[in-house]
């Protein structure tokens, strides 16, 4: 009999996350539920990728989790390691698959503020962290995809401040910008899997996590989501049970990044 | 008489209308002048860190964060720096977080911004306070990556780099060092984003080995640390360790700061503590966590944690002795050696327990 428990919103996001990554891939790595995402593709799925994280450390041995992005674990007997300015020219000249980036506030084209809350720069309801590598690699890397909690503040119609460009004002317009790459190909959130409308690059359902509804994601949403082609709205893959297990007890075995207290 | 062509709009939304203030991170000629000017002897330059404090940081310079945050960045020195009472000290770096507590003094005043805070360990609450309360001056934002290429471009040695980076963001709107061009090379439209080379003033750089004439060797990340010792005016090494200069001659690994950039050499074991120090010694994970849950929330809390473990701490020592003393030193060197599997890990466990208000504990691991 299976006594598991079934995975929280946090595991569920950081499943989804490794679930984007495809073995020999490499992956560029920002703090918090990226790096679980990371470390769990390569226990599963994807033993083979690279990992590069932006103070430098590249390809690492495994090891426990890093308590920072500059954590020795991060460069754990590395072959090499890369000064801040040539890891995100890896990006750039085109050695880098796939990263993935959190956010405070998303909008419909996938434009991400980490900056600041309110409608004063110089005086704000709330100054976050600002750009740190966040800007860089959603302006040069081929694929990237956003990882947040959703609710209606922070996927706004508009966000307080673009910190990194996503699809701009949709269309064509982040490569009328001059950016690099495809932009965000996926948006994964507690609630669900999103990506976006080929032509008008909109954030669009491609599925929901179990007991989620279309209206209750949308309930979460400060603009107008668009369904999937079709209608219908497919239900999340949840994790298979081994990979629920690895992430508990090998992965993030102290629930650094995963436990929600009382689930 | 040099004139700067600072970006408007920027000027405008951070409103800065003396733009004199903006003009000595970009004066190369300014900074060639200086580096000319040093002596160029290969001689001595081991001296205390009060007197290298003293002598090489001036009220008003702009001073760098170094390492990357809470990595091999030379806390002990800004420590130092806060013990001075140094005034109005403009700060930059990739990431720039360390003048945070800098700001409640007077010590820092100006920020050219690229990260705040303390990743998971959450926003710098302090830091959104001063800034409210007009303590600290924005003069310029970046990404990381942005900033880093114009400290690349100084040691490179060019007049500034184009970047694929910042396009189309907000992040333009609120620097007035970057523009937005058009690639030179192409017919077609192709947006590209000139970045200056940047010449801050002065460097403090922590490392695990220098000799006494100023070579350094630098084990882990470099970060951006071997453009900032080419490009500042003026540099000062803190060091783990003083080697014979015949060490770093013999393997040369890792040594990428020559003797001519430095000024000042400090002999300063654990002049990375509270920090990490690759090789030497882990973070105090506890006292990162203090200083965001209990110092972060008020004025008077910060005022607390840093009278305490800054203005009234004697030196380094005094620091570890708080830390924990000789338990915390073998413990924070068996935890980084073990991260870097330098150390059997087999059996060994990196679960702390994590600090909470209130709750204070013996030794800050």
């Amino acid at each position: 009999m299976n006594t598991q428990k079934p995975a929280n919103p946090l595991e569920m996001v950081a499943y989804v996350l490794s679930q984007h990554i495809k073995d020999h891939q490499i992956v560029y790595v920002g703090t918090g539920l990226p790096m679980v995402a990371a470390i769990l593709a390569r226990m599963t799925h994807a033993p083979n990728i690279t990992l590069v994280y932006e103070s430098g450390g590249q390809n690492p041995i495994g090891g426990d989790m890093p308590w920072s992005v500059g954590d020795p674990f991060t460069w754990r007997k590395s072959p090499i390691i890369q000064e801040m300015v040539y890891s995100f020219a890896q990006s750039y000249n085109g050695y880098v698959d796939i990263a993935f980036l959190g956010f405070a506030q998303i909008d419909m084209y996938g434009n991400i503020n980490t900056h600041f809350i309110g409608d004063d720069f110089l005086s704000p309801k709330a100054r976050l962290t600002g750009s740190g590598g966040n800007n860089d690699l959603s302006s040069l890397t081929e694929n990237m995809v956003l990882v947040g909690i959703q609710s209606p503040q922070k996927f706004p119609k508009k966000v307080d401040f673009i910190t990194s460009v996503g699809h701009l004002t949709g269309g064509d317009s982040r490569q009328k910008a001059g950016l690099l790459g495809n932009g965000p190909v996926a948006v994964v959130t507690n609630a669900g899997i999103y990506d976006f409308e080929p032509t008008s690059k909109r954030m669009r359902v491609k599925s929901l996590h179990a007991g989620v509804s279309f209206e209750l994601a949308q309930m979460a949403t400060g603009f107008e989501l668009l369904r999937p082609e079709g209608g219908t709205v497919p239900v999340t893959k949840t994790p298979e049970p081994e990979a629920l297990e690895i992430l508990r007890t090998k992965v993030d075995p102290h629930g650094v990044f995963t436990s929600i207290p009382g689930m | 008489m040099i004139k700067y062509s600072y970006n408007q709009e920027a000027l405008k939304n951070l409103k800065i209308e003396d733009t004199s203030i903006l003009d000595r991170l970009i004066d190369f000629n300014d900074a060639r002048k200086s580096h000319l000017k040093k002596d160029h002897s290969q001689r001595d330059k081991r001296m205390s860190l009060k007197e290298a404090i003293a002598e090489f940081v001036k009220d008003g310079d702009i001073c760098t964060d170094t390492g990357f945050a809470y990595v091999r960045t030379p806390h002990q020195a800004y420590f130092e720096i806060m013990r001075q009472q140094k005034k109005g000290l403009h700060f930059i770096g990739s990431p720039n977080t360390n003048h945070s507590y800098m700001i409640n003094y007077g010590v820092c005043a100006y920020s050219h911004n690229s990260y705040l805070g303390a990743e998971m360990r959450g926003t710098d609450r302090n830091y959104n306070r001063q800034l409210k309360a007009g303590k600290v001056k924005i003069l310029s934002e970046w990404s990381h990556g942005s900033m880093a290429q114009g400290f690349k471009a100084a040691q490179l040695g060019m007049p500034g780099i184009f970047s694929k980076q910042l396009l189309g963001s907000d992040i333009i709107r609120y620097n007035p060092y970057v523009k937005v061009m058009q690639n030179p090379m192409r017919d077609d439209p192709d947006p590209v984003v000139f970045i200056p080379a940047l010449y801050p003033d002065t460097t403090i750089i922590h490392v695990q080995a220098a000799d006494r004439c100023g070579n350094a060797r630098i084990y882990g990340p470099a970060v951006n640390d071997a453009a900032l010792a080419a490009a500042a005016r003026k540099v000062i090494i803190t060091a783990e360790e003083i080697v014979p200069e015949s060490e770093l001659r013999n393997d040369n690994k890792g040594v990428v700061i020559p003797f001519m950039y430095v000024d000042a050499v400090v002999e300063l074991p654990f002049g990375a503590c509270p920090g990490n120090m690759p090789g030497y010694y882990y973070w105090s994970r506890q006292w990162w966590e203090k200083i965001f849950r209990f110092a972060g929330p008020s004025d008077e809390n910060m005022k607390l944690f840093m009278d305490e473990w800054a203005i009234n701490c004697k030196d380094q020592f005094e620091f570890v002795d708080k830390l924990g003393g000789a338990k915390w030193i073998s413990m924070a060197r068996r935890l980084t050696k073990a991260c870097e599997y330098d150390n059997e890990d087999a059996e060994f466990d990196f679960s702390y327990q994590p600090y909470l208000p209130g709750k204070d504990p013996g030794i800050y691991y």
